[in-house]
């Protein structure tokens, strides 16, 4: 009896000194480290802060899925970040693998970087869940995680995303502005993949904003974000409802202006993605009537997401999630080799810049990237 | 009298599948350690174990349709299925824990006896069935689990994916895992403990029934099999009924991994595919008749360990598909090898 007891105060003792051993983030007050670049979500943010740890560092690229041309760019993104004045000097090791869409490899990934002792791991989760175990290990050895573009459901670890909501009002409030006084007529809405966050949120913050006093019929197709996908429902809903007024599309803009130009259907005024394509369509077009706006979910993010690391490593107070500025680009503000490349391919993703973060990665850095693993 | 062959070099020639699985495995495997930081540790080896084992688990799953000459394309469906319900079951009190385990258990069975039984009794192709079952199964995962989320009892989640000595820890177990004699074997992974268990009281004994035996016949010759009075049809519905037992431990494994469900269709088929891939390189005929679960436990192993050296060795991220797909046939034309030995050219078609 005396004996379990005295066992018992043991274990007791063994589980607190484990609490103790278990590091991790501390929760603390903002505001963070260079509050212009990494902008907490909203005001309800909290701040997160990891001991500072001594240079340079070890980072690795988790991704999941690779094959379409969004996630490539980001691969050569990464590496072309880590290859610039400035950070290359921080970084000892920089690693970057795909896992595919399996999240048992993805976690499996994740835990033998924090084994080989790697000091941060930028990942696109493959799903929002399940990460507990991972997020718990790396705590313990103080690796710091950062998922960015699909982020995770929990507050434990620090996120960097764009504001999906925001870039769907952002559609919205450009086809508000070019329609002027009109408060009715048709709108073409290209929506993303079905039943994934980001083409939910987009969809919502567009709706809101269209609805608001206002009567506009709004007819829906599913592009995929896909330029091929987006191409054919776009072709089959003018054959199928004849004129729109304003058309918004999540993904496969260039598509979906390929597919007005065939079907001869009018220049209206139009909100896309940031493809090449697209904007060399505005750039042409845009004085003709195709009044566009080209906003973009960045590949770069996954340079903002190495830059917040770098910041956490160096001990300072990061937001719990960040908010990156959305990048965008009106049809008369497009100039070739600053925000559109006519003598690059229509689906390079053109938006590469962070004004705020001091970031910009050149096209010509981005293509120069021939997807080797760096180890410097 | 010439000397009788022994009786191992035998067994070894019957298997050189299995046998150059192993080999292939072991190779790439000491690879991975000896340039891992951290090689030949238990953290290291822990995570390989958690991350190999629904991968083992679907291709265990995939073998035994595959010995019957048939093909199984709902494994990956059936493992994303129990995924889900396990993220509802798998919580609460001991019991209801244990009634949550012996409900996944039974639904991939269940899941798996009604394939066989359309296989059997609609005489529908097993590849056909299974695509459309597969599908069902991704819609049930679907209705569980419309988005990623649900919880897995943390205790069971944290024990089964560590040491064994973690094992024993959380559960009190051998004085918190403390005990003298306990120390020896506390570094094995849990997940690969469950793993061989699985192996010795489900696969070994199953294959050694007149049911088990029944199935290689089958995938051999199903006529001559049917003519010798053995029982193909309740061979075929075991044999899928097995399958989806497997699949199913496989999803709950993954459930207690990711102590969440998410009915994600992409990662169901990369599993159904990858499990294939596993059956061949374990030295199973994809024509039926020869080979064995344990093959592909090796088989789907080896697809790990290659995925595992990427993160050692610094090949371009862009290449490493292309890079796997390389050594993945080679490892399969090993296989082919045996061509050059054939003295007649006529045994090939047989």
């Amino acid at each position: 009896m005396h004996a379990s007891r005295i066992a018992g105060v043991a274990f007791a003792g063994l589980l607190l000194s484990s609490v103790a051993v278990l590091a991790g983030p501390k929760t603390v007050s903002g505001p963070g480290a260079d509050p212009q670049c990494f902008k907490p979500w909203n005001e309800k943010t909290k701040y997160l802060q990891w001991d500072k740890k001594p240079g340079p560092y070890r980072i690795a690229v988790v991704n999941g899925f690779v094959g379409n041309t969004w996630r490539i760019q980001m691969i050569k993104t990464a590496k072309a970040y880590a290859e610039q004045p400035g950070v290359k000097e921080k970084i000892k090791e920089f690693k970057v693998i795909s896992t595919g869409t399996d999240v048992a490899a993805q976690l499996g990934a994740m835990e033998d970087f924090i084994n080989q002792g790697y000091d941060a791991i930028v990942t696109i989760a493959v799903s929002p869940e399940g990460f507990d175990r991972v997020i718990r290990l790396a705590d313990k050895n103080n690796v710091v995680v950062v998922p960015f573009d699909n982020v995770l459901d929990t507050d434990k670890v620090m996120m960097v995303n764009e504001d999906q909501l925001e870039m769907g009002k952002i559609y919205g409030r450009w086809l508000r502005e070019q329609l002027g006084d009109k408060k009715s007529g048709k709108i073409l809405e290209v929506r993303g993949l079905p039943g994934n966050s980001v083409d939910r949120d987009r969809h919502i913050g567009f709706q809101e904003v269209m609805k608001n006093g206002a009567n506009f019929e709004i007819i829906e197709v599913v592009g995929n974000w896909d330029d091929g996908t987006a191409q054919k429902v776009t072709a089959d809903a003018i054959a199928a409802h004849g004129k729109f007024d304003g058309i918004i599309v999540q993904g496969g803009s260039t598509g979906v202006t390929r597919a007005m130009q065939d079907a001869k259907h009018p220049w209206v005024p139009i909100a896309g993605e940031s493809e090449n394509g697209f904007r060399k369509l505005l750039a042409q077009y845009g004085k003709d009537g195709l009044k566009g706006l080209s906003v973009g979910q960045s590949p770069g993010l996954v340079a903002i997401a190495t830059k917040a690391a770098l910041s956490a490593l160096e001990g300072n107070p990061m937001p719990q999630l960040i908010s990156v500025p959305i990048p965008q680009a009106r049809y008369d503000e497009m100039k070739d080799g600053a925000n559109y490349w006519s003598n690059l391919t229509d689906n390079f993703f053109t938006v590469n810049e962070f004004k705020p973060c001091n970031v910009n990665i050149t096209a010509t850095e981005i293509m120069a990237k021939d997807e080797k693993n760096t180890t410097n | 009298m010439s000397r009788p062959t022994a009786d191992w070099l035998i067994r070894l020639r019957q298997n050189t599948g299995l046998a150059s699985a192993i080999a292939l495995f072991l190779a790439f495997y000491l690879f991975y350690n000896i340039f891992h930081p951290k090689g030949f540790s238990t953290p290291v080896l822990v995570q390989n174990a958690d991350e190999a084992i629904a991968l083992a688990m679907v291709a265990m799953a995939q073998t035994i349709p595959v010995l019957m000459g048939g093909l199984d394309l709902s494994v990956g469906a059936v493992m994303t299925m129990v995924n889900c319900l396990a993220s509802h079951l798998v919580i609460g009190s001991p019991l209801q824990i244990a009634f949550g385990i012996v409900t996944c258990i039974a639904a991939g069975a269940a899941f798996g006896f009604a394939n066989g039984c359309i296989v059997v009794y609609g005489r529908i192709q097993p590849i056909i069935t299974t695509l459309a079952t597969g599908a069902i199964a991704i819609g049930i995962a679907l209705f569980l689990r419309p988005k990623p989320g649900g919880k897995v009892d943390e205790d069971l989640s944290w024990a089964l994916t560590n040491s064994l000595s973690d094992f024993a820890e959380t559960y009190g177990l051998f004085d918190g895992g403390k005990a003298a004699w306990f120390q020896p074997i506390a570094w094995i992974p849990a997940a690969l403990v469950l793993l061989v268990l699985v192996i010795l009281l489900i696969w070994v004994p199953f294959r050694r029934t007149v049911i088990g035996r029944t199935i290689y016949a089958v995938g051999s010759a199903e006529g001559a099999a049917f003519m010798s009075g053995l029982p193909v049809d309740r061979a075929k519905i075991a044999a899928f009924t097995l399958s989806g037992v497997f699949a199913a431990l496989g999803g709950l494994f993954l459930a207690i991994q990711t102590s969440s469900g998410n009915a994600d269709l992409p990662q169901a088929s990369a599993y159904t595919l990858n499990s294939i891939a596993a059956v061949v390189l374990g030295g199973t005929s994809l024509l039926g008749g020869s080979g064995s679960a344990v093959g592909s436990v090796f088989g789907a192993l080896i697809l790990r360990v290659i995925s595992f050296n990427f993160r050692i060795f610094d090949i371009p991220p862009l290449m490493q598909s292309l890079v796997e797909g390389l050594i993945l046939l080679a490892a399969v034309s090993l296989g082919g090898l045996r061509v050059l030995q054939v003295k007649n050219r006529l045994e090939l078609f047989r």
